[in-house]
């Protein structure tokens, strides 16, 4: 059996279903999340954190302390969390609905659901899943079905109780959720049963050892009231008037404008002392699309927090008075692909020479990162227990001359594949999307390029949802999309198995196994590996065979990177507890990766 | 007049015929698919599901089966439903109209109470230093895009004297101080070039004026300069100034999108960029038709006032 449920000391089998590194079909490349951008999450244990901010590992007693910018921040005093209080929020984008079932959402949209939505399980700090609104979880020999208790006494904001029946109501929903759908699928969920009054079995139709990585997720985590998905109509009102049991209720909507959240008076979850969560009287969520104005909020008291995912944003921050900063770098990373089935990136000569002229410390300082971003080399940071220094060591470092050696022999090969005479320049399509601080970076990687004199490189910029639409293969492998060198973003702190299966598989397999596989390259060698690994929980079988497949993708070179991505949630003096809320049973959760704030344990500190 | 009216009226509906048919044809000629931006691409792969949603908002249909539904429908006041958030696109529009509205109101407003005096005095002092310095400072002003203003604005009000808020809006159902605050810096952003604009626009009318046969008989009655100016001169002079304020009030109706991003103003302009990002159809061209449909309404309105402001033009009519 294999039990979910944490256990102090017995992390070894839990971390099986450690942290992320989801192919993430997102915004791309730029330093800037999306909201047309289906993002996959979260972030990493936070030894790579660079904040400013109160670290203290509950929200309860220490003050903050650590400032990694000394200039930009003050010393707290010893200070706890307060009771009461407001925060408004400036998020980078406005949610386009907060149904979890139904919206494709992305960080700013997140930040939101969390504070309206809880989920059934969660992240702890090192990554691993344990259970939040789920008691425990255990799977059968072969991970084919899952067994899962509820926490009793849980009320949705409407007052109807959490059962297990509520959850096999929302399976309902959630199979023609425009957002859960595909979430199904690939998890291989095949049915959901109420078997007790609390307890839920889950039935896959293949083995999948990471299913609780997919409770995290909003698609299938996060628990709703079935009754706002049960017609055209309650749907169309859920996108703005969610029922959920988290900390805080939607009080009111102006979409674009702001939207008031208030303490849940029955919220289920108190802290290790006692008191009862959220310690917010409200949260005030408000879109402030532009960068510069977000911050400008802040530093004014226009807002009291705002999140950016952008570098150049969290250096402003820095040299801000009166601010504490939640940074965080994970796994996700900026960067691209190459379409492997279009020439001349059919040919891993191009690809891998290609590669040796990017100069990623010169584009992260293009992107205002200098000092905060480092560079990528694989789907997961150095803190990762997924990191492999063997992937690390094979990537393609930046070296023009072994670029130059590399593509000089592409151009004399009588057989090259992109048609044209032996010794004429190579041609390269250079698409990200139109962000001024990403086609700044993007012409750093040009420069460098033409420099070589054999390269040639057009740039071209398209909005997100064209940019990713070109790339979306589709499903029967008739369309292998219209990109060239295509800016992309890689990883996440969810479980590797989540996105990567899938954006790997054959492109041309006619059940559409691989159609999020954008770049089109594929080994069948690898990708058995990368099938193994979410046959078992074991954490050191895991790793291995992740870096199997790392060594091999690698060696193929059909992805690149520009930079970790760093993010930041930015809040006025006083309003902490972003870093340090707990799960409940009172161990640390996973913090803010991707700037996704849980606004159930922020406060303000008490003096 | 009668006749004029009814002119206007078939124009007013055959331009807005045009426009929707345009926009319709523009919007679909757009590369991308509503179907991205609807679902992520875990779910695009799965076909039957993408063509239940397709078949759902009508997208496997051509396009001028589609345009005609559109229209069938629209005539009847139900402009759809918004692609992404399943809200319905009159409603949408309702609810951001007044806030758009309000913002091109106040900037024009402010500007009209900056320019008509300046552009008066500028006038009156006709080659002076007073009409240097204004012209001067008109020509600098329609220099500056009003974002650079704006950030400015933010900077000294919301960083600095922290008087105003830097972002947001406050409707004035909820508080008439607080909607005050939130309006006045990006109405004053969008102010500026309007400001150098018509105070352009009535000194070069006023200049004329000041040199018809009927003031010189005013100054030689000894009329005060104040009285002529404002009593008998600006009114003649501001016929330029009606035509160009009412093609302004249509155009930033669905121009304040720069200030709406900048402000996060939940406005029609914010609104209509983030649909044709989504390629949110149906939201694209309601609101565009709105647009249009405002634009030729205020400039029929124009006309109107025309005749009222100035009776040679009623005669003519």
């Amino acid at each position: 059996m294999n039990k979910l449920t944490r256990k102090r000391g017995s992390a070894m089998r839990l971390i099986a279903v450690l942290l992320a590194a989801v192919m993430v079909a997102t915004a791309c490349g730029s330093d800037s999340g999306g909201d047309a951008a289906p993002v996959a999450t979260t972030a990493a244990p936070d030894a790579t954190e660079t904040t400013a901010a109160p670290t203290t590992a509950t929200p309860t007693t220490e003050a903050p302390t650590t400032t990694a910018t000394p200039t930009t921040t003050t010393e707290a005093p010893p200070v706890g969390p307060a009771q009461g209080g407001d925060a408004s929020v400036g998020l980078e984008a406005e949610a386009p609905g907060l149904r979890p079932w139904e919206d494709t959402c992305s960080s700013p949209c997140y930040n939101m659901m969390n504070a309206v939505f809880d989920k059934l399980t969660e992240q702890y700090a090192d990554g691993s899943y344990g259970g939040f609104l789920a008691e425990d979880l255990t799977a059968n020999d072969d991970y084919t079905v899952w067994t899962m208790n509820l926490r009793p006494g849980v009320v949705f904001h409407d007052g109807s109780e959490l059962t297990a029946q509520t959850i096999a109501d929302m399976f309902v929903v959630q199979q023609t959720g425009a957002a859960s759908s595909g979430a199904i699928g690939s998890s291989s969920l095949a049915a959901v049963e109420a078997t007790g009054d609390l307890e839920v079995t889950y039935t896959l139709s293949a083995a999948n050892a990471i299913f609780p990585a997919y409770l995290s997720r909003a698609a299938l985590g996060m628990v709703f009231a079935p009754s706002t998905g049960a017609d055209e109509d309650a749907v169309t009102a859920a996108g703005n008037a969610p029922i959920g049991t988290g900390p805080f209720m939607v009080d009111s909507r102006d979409v674009d404008n702001k939207t008031v959240m208030v303490r849940n008076p029955n919220y289920w979850m108190s802290d290790s002392f006692g008191t009862q969560l959220p310690y917010l009287d409200s949260v005030t969520f408000h879109p402030i699309p532009d960068e510069g104005t977000r911050l400008s909020s802040l530093a004014s008291g226009t807002v009291t927090a705002m999140q950016s995912l952008r570098q150049a944003s969290i250096r402003d921050a820095r040299n801000t008075d009166g601010l504490w900063l939640f940074e965080h770098q994970g796994n996700n990373a900026g960067g691209g692909m190459f379409n492997v089935t279009v020439a001349p990136y059919d040919d891993v000569r191009v690809r891998r020479g290609l590669m040796h002229m990017n100069n990623q410390d010169a584009v992260i300082e293009a992107l205002g990162g200098k000092g905060i971003s480092t560079g990528a080399t694989q789907f997961f940071a150095p803190d990762s227990p997924f990191y492999s220094q063997a992937v690390a060591d094979a990537y393609p470092a930046f070296d023009v001359a072994a670029g130059v050696v590399l593509v000089t022999e592409y151009i004399n090969d009588p057989a090259r594949s992109d048609g044209r005479a032996v010794g004429e320049n190579i041609e390269v399509e250079l698409s990200c999307p139109p962000d001024p601080t990403l086609i700044a970076a993007m012409q750093v990687i040009q420069a460098i390029m033409e420099s070589t004199g054999i390269v040639d490189v057009n740039m071209s910029n398209y909005d997100q949802a064209t940019h990713i639409g070109m790339a979306v293969g589709a499903a029967d492998g008739t369309f292998i999309g219209t990109h060239n060198m295509h800016c992309w973003r890689w990883g996440s702190e969810d479980d590797p198995g989540m996105g990567m299966n899938g954006g790997f598989a054959d492109p041309f397999d006619p059940s559409g196994v691989g159609a999020l596989n954008f770049s089109n390259w594929y080994s069948e060698e690898a990708y058995g590996y990368l099938v193994e690994a979410v046959k078992t929980d074991d954490m050191p079988t895991r790793v291995a065979l992740y870096e199997k497949f790392g060594l091999i993708l690698t060696a193929e070179s059909p992805i690149w990177y520009s930079g970790g991505t760093a993010t930041v949630i930015a809040t006025a003096e006083g309003l902490g507890g972003l870093d340090s809320w707990e799960m409940p049973d009172g161990e640390a959760g996973i913090g803010h990766p991707a700037a996704e704030g849980r606004w159930a344990q922020a406060y303000w500190a008490a003096e | 007049m009668g006749k004029m009216l009814a002119v206007r009226f078939v124009r007013l509906i055959a331009t807005i015929l045009a426009v929707s048919f345009l926009t319709f044809l523009m919007v679909n000629l757009l590369p991308g698919d509503p179907i991205n931006a609807l679902i992520p691409p875990e779910a695009q792969h799965d076909q039957e599901f993408v063509e239940q949603l397709r078949e759902e908002f009508g997208l496997n249909d051509p396009m001028l089966v589609r345009y005609g539904k559109w229209l069938g429908d629209a005539v009847t006041g139900d402009l759809g439903k918004s692609v992404i958030t399943k809200q319905p696109v009159a409603q949408e529009i309702w609810r951001r109209l007044p806030i758009t509205s309000e913002l091109a109101i106040v900037s024009v407003v402010f500007s009209l109470m900056m320019a008509v005096p300046l552009g008066t005095l500028s006038a009156y002092k006709q080659g002076k230093r007073v009409d240097q310095g204004i012209s001067a400072v008109a020509q600098v002003s329609l220099s500056i895009p009003n974002f650079v203003l704006g950030l400015f604005l933010i900077y000294l009000f919301a960083m600095k004297l922290r008087w105003l808020p830097a972002t947001g809006w406050t409707r004035l159902t909820e508080s008439v101080s607080g909607n005050i605050k939130s309006v006045l810096l990006p109405a004053m952003s969008l102010a500026l070039a309007e400001i150098a604009v018509y105070t352009r626009v009535v000194r070069s009318d006023m200049v004329s004026t000041l040199q018809e046969d009927y003031v010189l008989s005013a100054r030689a009655k000894g009329l005060k300069d104040r009285f002529i100016l404002f009593r008998h001169a600006l009114r003649p002079s501001s016929l330029t100034l009606i035509t160009v304020v009412g093609l302004n009030v249509g155009a930033l109706i669905g121009g304040t999108v720069v200030m709406e991003v900048l402000f996060a103003i939940p406005g029609l302009g914010k609104r209509l960029l983030d649909a044709i990002f989504q390629r949110d159809f149906l939201m694209v061209q309601g609101i565009t038709v709105f647009i249009a449909i405002v634009y030729v309404t205020i400039n029929t309105v124009v006309d109107i006032i025309y005749m009222l402001v100035d009776p040679r033009i009623r005669k003519k009519v």
